[in-house]
């Protein structure tokens, strides 16, 4: 299999030409009228649809955490600057298709054992150093690092050696076939191998990547400015990117109705009400989904490690209301992990389990259940806890009287990661926005090997490990998908509750704007319009 | 020779002090006090008579107007009815005041007593508060939290916590200020014991100033319950508190107004009118 681009100026594919044709007026379900991909709206700004693109100037994004320069190879919760900074070896379109970044092509051997990538020359590091083969294998080698905590080890573990023929050409050999290479290549950031320590404090940041980090002051922000030496001519159009940090939700909406902020992608879905009512802004809805809330399951807590049980459970809880509720309506409710662009999602899946409280206390009697108390692990903050609690509401219909346990962010993923999850805790999970393998090889939740739900089934590892190294595409993989589907809503250790998407608020004059799977801001082409 | 008539134990030497505090509360201010905060209390007190919904009922019908048939103050962003999660929240607060000023008062003065006994307790003491005193209310409601997790203790400690050097240090200044009075020194001469002194003759003239200061910490206590459950540290939710209320109000300012306005209005009422009662309290007792 070859696939080769000439250039890094991608080709519009089938939807999107056919969401330019329709005015880039893509009208979600659910309600969410007004709100369309992201990615379309800056592909009909650059078709001329809004202005001119204009040189200069200095965008001020909100962000409701600091960065976190320990996290910079795992996936957290705030990777925006990851993109400004680096590049990645390819970026997905709307429809999973990998397309150039600092690969330019690349061929799969027969075997699928083996994949030969060509690497853009005339690329430098912000130092001026040039980008080789080397820098790829050395961010290969320092995922596969556990003390880097890559939620995409394993996919990084499967390269097992380095073939380098010239500075431009790599051969990666493979264990076995995989079919998430491309999310690696997605997620994994070509750093300076020189200075990764530096970068792991947070003190250089040595990347390709069209802004250099400036300066970093912790607590309140990062600084950015143009990478005069960027690859791509011409790019970037901004001057400077200031990233500022405001934790409470309502400030960050201030700073934007304010002018203070031009961007930002975490408000909050219950305050976006204010925000869609401020004539200077837009928002708009990413379709391809960013997260999942979900209530997860400790199945080695008794009664919980009956599937009836946890099958009530998952129709006990009113995904729609949580949705309409908690999160401002924006996203959307399904009681499977995958958004809408994933080739695993299907609607079956995603109504599999309706409301149905009738029916969830006749799965629990019949399990010799009239009452249960347990324990709901959430997060602290205003919006999770209006999750918690709705939940808690929703599980004492049935006869579930769950117990609210708040915890701090840091803390949930420590025990998310060290399995050390009551009974029931709600978080929101990602990886289900790239090839389903991924999601059950990789996220905590659901790794076939070790999950937080303490969850293990022969069936479900030879599923998945099926699944991971067949073809991503074609009536087998889909058949393979809909066999996890299966798993995971049967077993229900895992109840997904509502599918978020990432959700942009950004100045009216702000265009070009857009995210790559893990969230990483890419301003490449982002302007400010006079 | 003169004799010296002693007064009587337990008789302060003073005029009763029933009198200064029925004149406070028949002055204005302290009419305005009570006019705010009884009914603030009574919402609280008749909970369960006043609301016609259960506080952690939740409906479909999410921040609904006040006026809404059923809802007389409309319904919050999880459908719950607003008017029984004031009153509930009322409740709550009093139940978690009533409970920590009186602890804290109470732990202060015996600290006060303490100290009184010797000049190294004394700067002991002194020195304890001193520590309590040096970390502001809302860090010393995240570090209780932080160790015994949130909820209705914590909030309770916290509370009490930051009252005692309060109770402790001007209970400690009437002991210096009463033990040097000549009705102290007869007692003393008299043959009672230090311990006598204290609590029969001295103790029951110093307390004045402390009935204004638990109505200044009953105002503190509503503060620092607000900001507990502000910041999610205070009762776990879904039971409601004023704090608790007023912060999952906070993104729907501007769509619903309503759902903010219940505490807002109760807190400012019952602030405003404790601090009334205590300045009134103060100046009749000063006079």
């Amino acid at each position: 299999m070859t696939e080769s681009y000439p250039s890094p100026a991608a080709p519009p594919s089938r939807r999107t030409a056919l969401r330019a044709a329709g005015g880039g007026t893509l009208l979600l379900g659910l309600g969410l009228a007004g709100c369309r991909s992201a990615v379309s709206a800056s592909e009909s700004a650059e078709k001329g649809g809004a202005a001119e693109p204009r040189r200069g100037g200095t965008v001020s994004v909100a962000i409701n955490s600091d960065f976190t320069p320990s996290l910079l190879f795992a996936q957290s919760g705030q990777s925006l600057q990851h993109r400004l900074v680096y590049n990645t070896l390819t970026r997905y379109d709307d429809e999973l298709t990998p397309r150039p970044e600092l690969a330019t092509s690349w061929h799969y051997a027969e075997d699928g054992r083996s994949i030969t990538l060509e690497l853009r020359s005339g690329v430098t590091f912000h130092d001026g150093r040039p980008f080789t083969a080397d820098d790829v294998i050395f961010a290969v080698k320092n995922l596969q690092n556990p003390a880097r905590a890559a939620q995409l080890r394993a996919t990084a573990g499967v390269i097992t050696g380095f073939e380098k023929q010239g500075d431009h050409r790599l051969v990666l050999k493979l264990a076995h076939r995989v079919n998430n290479l491309f999310d690696l290549f997605e997620f994994m950031i070509i750093t300076d191998r020189n200075s990764v320590e530096e970068a792991l404090k947070g003190t250089r940041l040595n990347g390709t990547g069209p802004f250099r980090l400036t300066k970093w002051s912790p607590g309140s922000g990062l600084s950015f400015t143009r990478n005069d030496a960027y690859w791509q001519p011409g790019r970037p159009y901004l001057d400077a990117v200031e990233f500022r940090v405001i934790p409470q939700a309502d400030a960050l909406v201030s700073s934007l109705r304010t002018g203070q902020s031009q961007l930002t992608f975490q408000v909050p879905g219950r305050n976006l009400a204010v925000v869609k009512s401020s004539p200077g802004l837009t928002v708009t809805e990413y379709d391809t989904g960013g997260g999942a809330q979900y209530l997860g399951v400790n199945t080695t807590v008794a009664p919980l490690d009956d599937r009836t049980v946890r099958q009530a459970l998952a129709l006990a809880v009113d995904r729609d209301r949580i949705l309409k509720q908690t999160l401002g309506g924006y996203g959307l409710a399904s009681a499977a992990p995958w958004p809408k662009s994933s080739p695993a999602f299907t609607e079956a899946g995603r109504t599999h389990y309706g409301h149905d409280p009738a029916k969830a206390r006749e799965l629990l009697r019949s399990a010799g259940h009239t009452r249960l108390d347990l324990p709901l692990l959430h997060l602290g903050l205003p919006g999770d806890t209006a999750v918690a609690e709705s939940l808690q509401y929703d599980l004492k219909q049935v006869g579930v009287h769950v117990t609210l346990r708040p915890t701090d962010p840091a803390t949930a993923q420590k025990d998310l990661i060290s399995q050390k999850m009551p009974a029931l805790w709600t978080m929101s999970h990602g990886f289900a926005q790239v090839q389903p393998s991924t999601l059950a090889v990789s996220a905590y939740p659901f790794n076939e090997a070790k999950n937080t739900s303490k969850y293990r089934s022969a069936k479900y590892t030879r599923v998945v490990r099926e699944a991971w190294t067949s073809p991503a595409t074609g009536a087998a993989a889909n058949a393979l998908h809909r066999e996890i589907s299966d798993i995971l809503l049967d077993e229900a250790f895992i109840i997904d509750l509502v599918i978020r998407g990432n959700v942009q608020v950004a100045a009216k004059d702000l265009h070009g704007v857009t995210l790559n799977k893990f969230a990483y801001l890419n301003l490449d082409n982002a302007y400010l319009a006079a | 020779m003169t004799a010296i008539t002693l007064p009587a134990p337990g008789k302060p030497a003073r005029r009763s002090p029933r009198h200064p505090y029925r004149a406070a509360l028949a002055s204005a201010r302290g009419r305005v006090g009570l006019a705010l905060v009884l009914p603030v209390v009574l919402a609280g007190v008749l909970a369960p008579l006043l609301a016609g919904h259960s506080p952690t009922d939740q409906s479909d019908l999410s921040l609904a107007a006040p006026g809404t048939p059923g809802h007389l103050l409309g319904t919050d962003d999880l459908g719950r009815d607003l008017l029984a999660r004031l009153v509930y929240g009322i409740r709550a607060d009093l139940g978690i005041i009533a409970l920590a000023v009186p602890l804290g008062a109470l732990l202060g003065c015996l600290f006060a007593l303490l100290a009184a006994t010797h000049p190294a307790v004394d700067t002991a003491v002194q020195r304890a508060f001193d520590l309590v005193l040096a970390f502001p209310g809302l860090i010393l409601a995240l570090a209780v939290t932080a160790i015994l997790g949130p909820g209705r203790l914590p909030v309770v400690l916290v509370i009490a916590l930051a009252e005692i050097p309060a109770f402790g240090r001007l209970l400690r200044t009437g002991i210096l200020v009463e033990r040097e009075r000549e009705y102290a020194t007869a007692a003393r001469v008299g043959g009672a014991s230090p311990a006598r002194v204290l609590t029969r003759h001295i103790l029951p003239n110093a307390v004045d100033p402390l009935v204004v200061q638990i109505a200044v910490s009953l105002t503190v206590a509503v503060f620092i319950e607000g900001a507990m459950s502000f910041l999610g540290v205070g009762v776990r939710p879904p039971q409601p508190t004023l704090g608790a209320v007023l912060s999952q109000s906070m993104p729907y300012l501007a769509d619903a107004p309503h759902f903010a306005a219940g505490p807002l209005i109760t807190v400012t009422a019952l602030v405003l009118g404790l601090s009334l009662i205590a300045e009134a309290l103060n100046r009749e007792i000063r006079r």
